[in-house]
């Protein structure tokens, strides 16, 4: 193939454009470490969220914060170390490389908040953390520019939630198995309340606390309540026609978000259909694919 | 919809949807400007296709034809501007990437066959129109590195660069069937140039790499029509 264009020496190209294109040589290359860097860190970041939802998934929580603090750790250096590299006009250019670090953050984020306070963690609330842990890397907070911190999309949020509910869903299931209930928060005199107090008493999702008592209008609200309500609002939730995360949401985190509720409902139907006759280490059965109406019984 | 508890605040997701919907309402209001630029780029590329079949002594009119359709996509890309600059300019720049890149390279093959700054005389052409005289001709910034706006980038220039080359092979075969054996040498010489400095670039596994992967083939495909001269002895004396 006659293409050796540069006939002499590959080392020393010449021509009337090379300049040029030196010059754009190291704009490319600039662009691809900085690329490079914030996807390693979406890796990382990725890793150490996993490591965090499996800890907190334990029905252990007294220990879980501090064995997850080298994990939190980790996320605030990845983050911090990448924050000047999404400012400004490059803050959407690389959105698309660390939009898998930020979804499987708020994974961990939101399922760890949900643990503690029974609640979801609202967009601000999370996007506010992101800010503040890409911040204090060290305390000298002069070094970095005022602002300087890795955004958080309300796409990434609403994929990270999407993906919270299979942590629910297993969480759910798992305390079944092991306790033969349903996690629950405490009973509470106003469950349907949307004040904040609603929450403060329940303050922590405790696997041991009460369990469903039927019939009863004031039965406290379970995690299969909470994942049907975060199904409702994602459900009610209208996705644009066209960008690219909305095919995925549609394609792939809806359909899981579905499937997880339905296996928590399942679950929960064989639990209250052969409940009393659970023997020790007995799974619910999650294959069944009859649909259980469980409130009505 | 009877939300049974207060584990999700409805306003979450109140405001997220009028986020997203806010972007939707942006998308829709480019659309018809961008739309409109990708029509009159046809109309370029259409005029400019006319000079595949004239001989570079009628190309006058044709050049003067583009510049006419040309101005109206000037036009366009200030409207495109106007209306983006004030957004994210990478959170929506896949919208118009294509129709800039179709738009720099109706400009660069124009430029190429001596449109740009023709004053009357012998028509020259040759030339390469840098990023910077682009931005010049369509009036927006170029390359920019901090400051969040509208603008041409590097990889869209480059990107055209790749498609003048492609149109510059064709024009090669083209100039030969009207009789014009010089043009396939200029075109010879040019291509190289370019392709030399495409290969100084690092360039990773994405869709630049894949289509200038392709260069070599134009490249080769220029010489084959300068090597089918030559041995006919058609190609013009130096002197």
């Amino acid at each position: 193939m006659p293409d050796e264009t540069t006939e002499c020496k590959p080392e020393q190209p010449t021509g009337p454009f090379i300049a040029m294109f030196e010059g754009f040589r190291k704009e490319l290359d600039e662009h691809h470490d900085r690329r490079e860097r914030i996807i390693k860190a979406s890796r990382d970041i990725t890793a150490s969220s996993k490591k965090i939802v499996r800890n907190v998934g334990q029905p252990v929580p007294p220990f879980v914060n501090k064995s997850n603090a080298q994990y939190w750790e980790t996320i605030q250096k990845q983050y911090s170390g990448i924050a000047s590299d999404l400012q400004s006009l490059n803050a959407h250019r690389y959105a698309h490389n660390i939009t898998g670090g930020n979804q499987e953050f708020i994974e961990a984020l939101s399922f760890h908040h949900y643990l503690e306070t029974q609640s979801l963690i609202s967009y601000d609330e999370a996007k506010a953390r992101i800010a503040m842990m890409s911040k204090d890397e060290a305390k000298d907070g002069d070094l970095q520019q005022e602002g300087s911190v890795v955004p958080l999309s309300p796409e990434d949020y609403i994929l990270g939630i999407c993906d919270m509910t299979g942590e629910l869903m297993r969480f759910s299931v798992t305390s079944m198995a092991t306790n033969g209930r349903l996690p629950a928060g405490r009973a509470k005199a106003t469950p349907t309340s949307k004040s904040p107090a609603a929450t403060e008493d329940a303050d922590r999702m405790d696997i041991d606390s009460q369990a469903l008592t039927s019939g009863d209008s004031q039965k406290p609200r379970t995690v299969l309540d909470d994942l049907r309500s975060i199904r409702l609002q994602l459900e009610m939730f209208e996705a644009p026609y066209g960008p690219k995360w909305v095919s995925e949401l549609e394609t792939k985190k809806m359909p899981v978000m579905r499937e997880c509720v339905d296996k928590v409902e399942k679950a929960l139907y064989g639990l209250t259909v052969r409940g009393s006759e659970r023997p020790k280490g007995w799974m619910p059965d999650m294959s069944s694919d009859r649909r259980a109406e469980v409130e009505s019984y | 919809m009877a939300s049974q508890s207060g584990m999700v605040d409805p306003a979450i997701f109140q405001d997220l949807q009028a986020r997203v919907d806010e972007d939707t309402a942006v998308r829709d209001e480019l659309k018809d400007i961008i739309q409109a630029l990708e029509k009159h780029n046809r109309n370029v590329s259409f005029v400019l296709s006319r000079a595949h079949s004239t001989p570079v002594a009628n190309l006058r009119e044709v050049l003067k034809a583009a510049e006419e359709s040309i101005n109206t996509v000037i036009d366009d890309v200030s409207k495109l501007s106007q209306a983006a600059s004030k957004l994210p300019y990478y959170k929506f720049n896949n919208m118009w990437s294509r129709q800039m890149q179709s738009a720099v390279e109706g400009l660069l093959l124009w430029g190429w066959l001596g449109g740009y700054k023709y004053d009357g005389g012998d028509i020259k052409a040759g030339r390469l129109l840098t990023i910077e005289e682009l931005g010049e001709i369509l009036k927006i910034p170029v390359n920019l590195k901090e400051r969040d706006e509208f603008h041409l980038t590097l990889e869209e220039y480059l990107q055209s660069l790749i498609s003048l080359v492609e149109e510059l092979t064709r024009l090669a075969r083209n100039a030969v069937t009207l009789g014009d054996y010089e043009r396939p040498i200029l075109i010879n010489q040019f291509v190289k140039d370019l392709f030399a400095g495409f290969q100084i670039l690092n360039l990773k596994n994405d869709s630049l790499r894949r289509r200038s992967d392709g260069l070599k083939y134009r490249v080769k495909d220029v010489e084959d029509v300068v090597y089918d001269l030559s041995l006919r002895n058609l190609l013009p004396k130096k002197g």
